[in-house]
C-alpha cells in the first residue's frame, strides 16, 4: 500500500522496495504451504479413522450408542481440524491476493512512470493473441470466495452486484459503456485510470488499445467486474441462473454482448456457457459459448440495439 | 434388528482428504523445495487455483462434518430426555450392550403414560406393560418431533367433548337476544326528493359562489355585479318553476292518463264511436286544454281532484280494485320502499328459521345433558359393579365362596347398571 505513494515519486524505487517486500511474502507463503501439509497429514488420520467407523457401521447396518458416541468424538476431533486448515489455507490465499495486488501495483506504478520492465512490456506492442491469453488468465486465477459455515457471500462476488455507492478503484476492471466512432453504443472492457468523487465521472482506459483511448464515463455507465469467482458447490445463489439475461465478454474480444445464460458453472473453475444474442441465427442467438464467471455480468437495462 | 429405525439420517460423508499429489502437481512441488528454492511469483495463478482447490474441498468438509454432528447431537439428546425420568432402568440394564437400543425402543414407547412410576421394580416387566398403553391412540409410538396427532386430536376435540351448562346458557342468551331486528322492519318517513334536494344545494353552493364573486367584483366594477345578482335571481326563478310541475311533466294522474288515452286511440280508429261512460264529458274538458304538444304551458287546476274523481267512479264501477291498485301504485311508484320491504320481508323469513333452529339446538343440548348424566352413571355404575367382581375374584382366589352379602352387591350393582342402560336407551 504504501508502495503506492513512493510509486507515483519514482518508479525504480518502488520497484526495488516492492521487490523486496514480493520477496518476503513469497517465503512467508512457502511457510505456510508447509504448514499446511503438516495440518493436512495431521488430520488424515482422523479422517481415515471416520471412514472405517462408517464402513463399520454400515456393514453391521446399526448404530449403537457406542458407535454414536465415537463417530461424535470424531466428527469433533475432524471439524477442529478442518478449521484450522481453512484457516492457514486462508492465511496463504489471503498472501497470494497481497503478492498479486503488490505486483499490480507495480504494474501501474510503472505506466505511471513510464518505465518499463522487461517482464511488462509496453501494451501497445502486444499482440492480440497475448492480451486474450492474458484476459484468459486472470480470469482463471481469479480468486474464488470460499465462506466459513454460516457465512453469505459479498457484493462483487459472482452475480452479487456492488454496492450502489460502491466505486471501483485504480486498475480494477470493469465494463465500460462507450460511444463508438461510427455513433454505436459499446459495452467494452476497460480499466479504471481515476474516479472523480465531485462529478461522479470515471475515467478508464479501453483495454483494447490501452494509453490510446481514454474515456471518460459516468459511474451509471460503468459495471465493475466480480473480484471473486462464487463456488457453485457451496453458494450456488451467487451465480447467474439459466436465462437470465446477462452482459457476457464475447469470446476473442474485449467486448460485453447481451446474452442468456444456457448453463451455469458446476465447478469453481468451470466457466459458464451462454447464448449470445445474434441475429445472425434463425433463433435470434448463437450457439453456446463459454464465458468466465469474471466476465459475465448483469445486464442493468434494456437497451434498445 | 429394527434399530434402523430409531437412526438418524447419518449420511456417511465420504471424508477423504483431496490428493494433493495427483490434484495439486504445483503444490505437491512447493512442499518438496527448501526454503532457499521458494516459490516463484509465475507459479502464483497455478498455486492460487491449487490452494483453493484444497480451501473448498476442507471447507466441503467442515460443514458436512458440523451438520452430521448436529444430527448426532440431537439425536443424543432426544434419547436423553426419554431416559430422563427413569435412569434407574438403564442401570438396571448396562450388562449387555445389545439390549440396550432394544429397551430404550421400548421406553419410547411407554414413556409418555402415567404408568411409568417409580415404583417399577425391575426393567422386564415394561414389556407385558406396553400393549397395554398402547390401546391408548395418544401412547402411540410417534416421532416426538412431529406432533400432528397432538394438533389433530386438539382441533377434534371441541365437537367430541361433553356439552357444558355454559354452552346452553349460550344458547339460550342466543335464543332471548331482544328482536333487534325491529329496527330493521321499520320503514323510515320519505325524505325530500332528491332532485329536489341536489338542486337546492347546487343552488346555495352558486349563491355562495356569486356572492363570493360580487364581493371581489364589486371592488372593481359596480354595475355588473348587480347584473350578476339578477342573474342569479332569474336562474332561481327559473329552476323554482321547473320544480313546479310533477316529476313526469304531465299534471294528470296516471288513470286520467290511461282513460284518455284509449280515448284518444279509440278515436282515431272509429272516430264517430262514443263511449258510454257519463264521465267522458267532464273529462272532455280536462283533456282539450291540454294536449302533449302545448309542453311546458301547463296550468291545468284540479288534475289531482280529477284523478281521485276517476279512480273513484272506477272503482264504484267495478273496473278497478281498490285495495289492488293502491299495492300496485305504491310498487311502481317507490322502488326503493318495494326493495325494502321485500329485504324485510327475506329478513323475517330466515330470522325465524335461525330462530327455529336454535331452539331445535338448544332442545337436542339438553337431551344431550341428559344421556351426559345418564352416560356419567353408567361410569359409576360400571365401577362399582367392577369393584364388586374384584371382591367376588379374590375370594374365589381364597378358595371361599362369595358371602351372601357380595352376591347381593353385585346383583344389585348389575341391575343398577342394567336400568341406567336401560334409560339411557329409551
Amino acid at each position: 500500500m504504501a508502495c503506492q505513494l513512493t510509486g507515483y515519486r519514482s518508479g525504480t524505487m518502488a520497484l526495488v522496495s516492492a521487490d523486496t517486500k514480493i520477496a518476503e511474502l513469497l517465503t512467508e507463503l512457502h511457510q505456510l504451504i508447509k504448514q499446511t501439509q503438516e495440518e493436512r497429514s495431521r488430520s488424515e488420520h482422523n479422517l481415515l479413522n471416520i471412514q472405517k467407523t462408517h464402513e463399520r457401521m454400515q456393514t453391521e447396518n446399526k448404530t449403537s450408542p457406542y458407535y454414536r458416541t465415537k463417530l461424535r468424538g470424531l466428527y469433533t476431533t475432524a471439524k477442529a481440524d478442518a478449521e484450522a486448515e481453512c484457516s492457514i489455507l486462508r492465511h496463504a490465499l489471503d498472501k497470494i491476493a497481497d503478492i498479486k495486488s503488490l505486483l499490480e501495483e507495480r504494474r501501474i506504478a510503472a505506466k505511471m512512470a513510464g518505465v518499463y520492465s522487461d517482464s511488462d512490456p509496453p501494451r501497445k506492442t502486444m499482440r492480440r493473441g497475448v492480451l486474450m491469453t492474458l484476459l484468459q488468465q486472470s480470469a482463471m486465477t481469479l480468486p474464488l470466495w470460499i465462506g466459513k459455515p454460516g457465512d453469505s457471500p459479498p457484493p462483487l462476488c459472482g452475480a452479487i452486484p456492488a454496492n450502489s455507492d460502491y466505486v471501483a478503484k485504480q486498475g480494477d476492471k470493469v465494463a465500460a459503456r462507450v460511444k463508438a466512432v461510427d455513433g454505436d453504443e459499446q459495452w467494452i472492457l476497460a480499466e479504471v485510470v481515476s474516479y472523480n468523487h465531485s462529478t461522479n465521472k470515471y475515467e478508464v482506459d479501453d483495454i483494447d488499445e490501452e494509453g490510446k483511448e481514454r474515456h471518460t464515463l459516468s459511474r451509471r455507465r460503468i459495471i465493475p467486474l466480480p473480484q471473486w469467482k462464487a463456488n457453485p458447490e457451496t453458494d450456488p445463489e451467487a451465480l447467474f441462473s439459466k436465462d437470465q439475461l446477462v452482459l457476457a465478454l464475447y469470446p476473442q474480444t474485449t467486448c460485453f454482448y447481451r446474452a442468456l445464460i444456457h448453463t451455469p458453472p458446476h465447478r469453481p473453475q468451470d466457466d459458464y456457457s451462454v447464448l449470445f444474442e445474434d441475429t445472425s441465427y434463425a433463433d435470434g442467438y448463437s450457439p453456446p459459448l463459454n464465458v468466465a464467471q469474471r466476465y459475465v455480468v448483469a445486464c442493468k437495462e434494456n437497451k434498445k440495439k | 434388528m429394527t434399530e434402523l429405525k430409531d437412526c438418524p439420517p447419518l449420511k456417511y460423508y465420504d471424508f477423504k482428504p483431496v490428493e494433493h499429489v495427483k490434484v495439486c502437481p504445483r503444490y505437491t512441488a512447493v512442499l518438496g523445495r527448501s526454503e532457499d528454492d521458494g516459490i516463484g511469483i509465475e507459479e502464483l495463478d497455478t498455486l492460487q487455483l491449487e490452494l483453493e482447490t484444497l480451501l473448498s474441498s476442507a471447507n466441503r468438509r467442515l460443514r458436512a462434518l458440523e451438520e452430521q454432528r448436529q444430527i448426532l447431537t440431537d439425536w443424543q439428546d432426544k434419547k436423553g430426555d426419554k431416559r430422563f425420568p427413569k435412569p434407574k432402568d438403564s442401570d438396571l440394564s448396562v450388562t449387555s450392550r445389545h439390549s440396550r437400543p432394544k429397551k430404550q425402543k421400548l421406553d419410547g414407547k411407554g414413556s409418555h403414560g402415567a404408568g411409568p412410576g417409580p415404583g417399577r421394580p425391575k426393567s422386564k416387566n415394561l414389556q407385558p406393560k406396553v400393549p397395554e398403553y398402547g390401546e391408548d391412540p395418544q401412547e402411540l409410538p410417534r416421532n416426538p418431533k412431529n406432533d400432528a396427532p397432538n394438533r389433530f386430536w386438539a382441533s377434534v376435540e371441541p365437537y367430541c367433548a361433553d356439552i357444558t351448562n355454559e354452552e346452553i346458557q349460550v344458547l339460550e342468551e342466543l335464543l332471548k337476544a331482544p328482536d333487534d331486528e325491529a329496527e330493521y322492519h321499520k320503514i323510515p318517513a320519505l325524505g325530500k326528493h332528491y332532485s329536489q334536494r341536489w338542486a337546492q344545494e347546487d343552488l346555495l353552493e352558486e349563491q355562495r359562489e356569486g356572492a363570493r364573486a360580487n364581493d371581489k367584483k364589486k371592488s372593481m366594477m359596480g354595475p355588473l355585479s348587480e347584473l350578476d345578482a339578477k342573474d342569479v335571481d332569474a336562474l332561481l326563478k327559473k329552476s323554482e318553476a321547473q320544480h313546479e310541475p310533477p316529476e313526469d311533466g304531465c299534471p294528470f294522474g296516471p288513470l286520467t292518463q290511461r282513460l284518455l288515452q284509449a280515448l284518444v286511440e279509440e278515436n282515431i280508429i272509429s272516430p264517430m264511436e262514443d263511449s258510454p261512460i257519463p264521465d267522458i264529458p267532464g273529462k272532455d274538458d280536462g283533456a282539450g286544454t291540454s294536449p302533449r304538444s302545448q309542453g311546458k304551458a301547463f296550468s291545468v287546476p284540479h288534475t289531482r281532484s280529477l284523478e281521485a274523481r276517476i279512480k273513484e267512479e272506477l272503482v264504484s264501477q267495478g273496473l278497478l280494485d281498490s285495495e289492488e291498485r293502491q299495492g300496485g301504485a305504491g310498487e311502481s311508484e317507490d322502488e326503493v320502499l318495494a326493495e325494502l320491504q321485500k329485504r324485510q320481508a327475506e329478513l323475517k323469513a330466515l330470522s325465524g328459521h335461525n330462530r327455529a333452529r336454535k331452539q331445535e339446538l338448544l332442545r337436542w343440548a339438553r337431551e344431550e345433558m341428559r344421556k351426559q348424566e345418564l352416560r356419567r352413571r353408567v361410569r359409576v355404575a360400571d365401577l362399582e359393579v367392577m369393584e364388586v367382581f374384584r371382591r367376588i375374584m379374590a375370594a374365589r382366589q381364597k378358595k371361599r365362596t362369595p358371602t351372601k352379602k357380595e352376591k347381593d352387591q353385585a346383583w344389585k350393582a348389575l341391575k343398577e347398571r342394567e336400568s341406567i342402560l336401560k334409560l339411557l336407551d329409551g
